[in-house]
């Protein structure tokens, strides 16, 4: 096939060239053409995702919240930290530069620089092998670096603040533990759901999978405010027990607490676990059942020993998909969990929208949820790839 | 579609009976809070609770008549028609070189593209709201900021949808294309485009579908105009204006629930005529 780029005009013949194989011939002299094609997509994330994320991480590291002594005393070493004096003396009060309207601590900028190094690195080809495992480094390294970077003491680092104040720390884990109850709910339920699907039905199957997926694509926020209906102290639970007179007062727990949130995350995530689990029990090899049934196990001891052992990687991928973004759910907690069911989401949001405009503590905070999202997705990413994974790369 | 495909029945017949009763409760207990939804928008009551009242279309009409309303699902409109247009539109142009050219770095390259699909909606909410008000791009709020953001939360669902059935379509028809004597634009544009067609519908009518419901990051970079679930969001908080919210909620949920099933309907199409070709 003659090796055509994309800006010869329409209509001309090919230039007569030696006709070569289809695999090799193409991508040597496209290679131009293949960038073109790429760059918008790669300019608008540059510019709107990773710039945005940039800013994240500088406002949490940015200096201008505090008087010009107090930052100088600390940068100069004279509090005690994990940095001591060597950043002290790198960094001083006249060494904040304006950068993008923020005055930053030259250490920040250091490790911006390296990311965008490393980012360049993996745009153009470098062996870098596996690059999931330069991901995982680079959060973590986001993670830590504002403890590396500026000293430790009162009020200055507001990660460390962030960690020892304790509050927003206990509440970071309230909702992991709330993400990851309802994500195994979610899944424990998904799991007949797609069970049924893959072997019960046989024709039909995909017209019901589409019929349980088709919720979940619409409107999120509309399903929670029907909950709020059936779940309030006159919806349909509680006026249709009292009117059967089996309570005579509305039941309290049922909505604005941490149980109301678990149950609505859980209702709005299980149609989407249903499909990678489904995926994985279709695809597998139904002989290998037979065979197994020919040698004497029973129902249960195929189900166990070979069903699910086949699908693990599909449940595991699933309940990943739901749990991480439950972590920082957002939506939920503030309508339908009152004060007891609060996540971090919510405080997160309040830093800025709340009329607080706490910016720097905020980024802070976005920055650890952020650190912790990424590096659970990359630690566990061959469970992701292998379970839910249609992209072919 | 399974390997080795057999009929081969591996669950007793009363197993199946007890997993077809959990599969019927389990799609009650999916739909009903729509049901309900539907329902108490008839109902002639201030509050959505039951006994149900009776039957009006009163609510229908005070909604119809509603500026707020109106201002706020034509902004919706407005933001999802275009954010889906751009999302649907960069994921195409993404999705072409990775699925047919040698890219280097392709698998980083791929793992960035699907990174926003990871990253918390509150994240990027922040993280925008940072960049438009103090930062390099001083958009400001707005529907334009807006439609940004939902463009990059959009993206990677058309890239997914976009990416295997660009890498599906048989490269000979397109190698014959090229041997007939056609440029790489009119091998794209009469050969490639009208396979993938009905899958770029299909990955636009997600993004729209995601776009008119999303709030975390509409609610960050509203200002004065917001779209309809921030509008919907701000007025759930008060319990009085629950009722009055109820059906265009409703109406709203059963058009894009037509919308998915129409997408589905579209890609499944497509599936057979560029496969079974």
């Amino acid at each position: 096939m003659a090796a055509v780029a994309e800006k010869n005009p329409p209509g001309k013949a090919p230039p007569k060239k030696e006709r070569r194989g289809a695999r090799e011939s193409s991508a040597q002299t496209n290679q131009w053409s293949t960038w073109a094609l790429l760059l918008p997509t790669l300019i608008v994330i540059a510019a709107f995702f990773l710039l945005p994320l940039y800013y994240i991480f500088m406002f949490s590291v940015a200096l201008r919240r505090f008087s010009p002594t107090e930052a100088l005393a600390a940068l100069n070493g004279e509090l005690e930290g994990p940095t001591g004096d060597l950043w002290g003396r790198l960094v001083s009060n006249d060494v904040v530069v304006r950068f993008f309207g923020t005055e930053l601590a030259v250490p920040a900028i250091l490790i911006g620089v390296v990311l965008a190094v490393l980012l360049v690195l993996a745009v153009t080809g470098s062996r870098i092998r596996n690059a999931g495992s330069w991901v995982v480094g680079i959060s973590f390294a986001l993670l830590l670096a504002p403890f590396l970077m500026l000293p430790a003491g009162n009020n200055l680092l507001r990660l460390v603040q962030f960690t020892s104040e304790g509050q927003q720390l206990n509440l970071f884990f309230k909702s992991v533990s709330m993400a990851m109850t309802s994500s195994v709910i979610a899944v424990l339920i998904a799991l007949p759901i797609a069970y049924f699907l893959a072997f019960c039905v046989q024709r039909t199957k995909y017209v019901w999978l589409l019929i349980v997926i088709a919720p979940f694509l619409t409107s999120y926020l509309l399903r929670i405010f029907a909950w709020k209906v059936i779940l309030g102290d006159q919806g349909l639970i509680n006026s249709g027990l009292m009117s059967l007179r089996v309570i005579s007062e509305p039941l309290t727990f049922l909505i604005y607490s941490q149980f109301t949130v678990i149950i609505v995350l859980t209702y709005a995530w299980v149609p989407f676990i249903c499909l990678p689990i489904f995926l994985s029990l279709e695809t597998m090899d139904r002989r290998l059942l037979e065979a197994a049934m020919d040698l004497g196990a029973s129902r249960w001891q195929a189900f166990f020993r070979i069903t699910l052992p086949i699908a693990a990687p599909g449940i595991i991928a699933a309940f990943l998909f739901v749990f991480i973004p439950s972590i920082g759910e957002y939506i939920t907690p503030t309508l339908v969990g009152g004060v007891e069911g609060t996540m971090f989401g919510q405080s997160l949001a309040a830093q800025f929208v709340g009329g607080s405009f706490n910016w720097q503590y905020g980024s802070a905070m976005a920055l650890f949820l952020l650190g912790v999202v990424l590096f659970i997705t990359f630690a566990t990413a061959r469970f992701l790839r292998a379970g839910g994974g249609s992209v072919s790369t | 579609m399974a390997a080795g495909t057999s009929t081969f029945v591996v669950i007793s017949p009363n197993g199946k009976r007890l997993l077809t009763l959990f599969f019927g409760l389990f799609l009650i207990f999916l739909y009903l809070p729509t049901v309900l939804l539907v329902i108490f928008s008839f109902n002639d009551s201030t509050v959505a609770a039951f006994p149900l009242s009776g039957f009006t279309m009163e609510w229908y009409s005070r909604a119809f008549y509603d500026d707020q309303v109106r201002k706020s699902l034509l902004a919706s409109l407005q933001v999802a028609l275009i954010s889906a247009f751009f999302a649907t539109l960069l994921a195409l142009l993404a999705a072409y070189p990775l699925a047919r050219r040698r890219v280097w770095g392709r698998g980083v390259l791929s793992a960035l593209l699907l990174v926003p699909l990871v990253v918390p909606t509150v994240v990027l909410g922040v993280a925008l709201l940072l960049l438009f008000q103090r930062g390099l791009i001083p958009l400001g709020l707005g529907l334009p900021s807006i439609m940004v953001g939902h463009t990059i939360i959009a993206f990677p669902f058309a890239l997914l949808i976009l990416l295997p059935r660009i890498a599906g379509v048989d490269r000979r028809l397109e190698e014959a294309a090229q041997d007939l004597g056609a440029s790489g634009l009119q091998t794209f544009r009469l050969v490639l485009l009208p396979l993938i067609f009905p899958s770029i519908i299909s990955a636009y009518l997600i993004a729209f579908v995601f776009s008119i419901d999303e709030v975390v990051i509409a609610s960050f970079l509203s200002s004065a105009q917001v779209t309809y679930p921030v509008y919907l969001y701000s007025g759930l908080k008060f319990a009085e204006k629950t009722q009055s919210l109820i059906p265009v909620a409703s109406l709203l949920i059963v058009i894009s629930f037509i919308l998915v099933i129409i997408a589905e309907v579209i890609r499944r199409y497509g599936d057979r005529r560029a496969v079974g070709q």
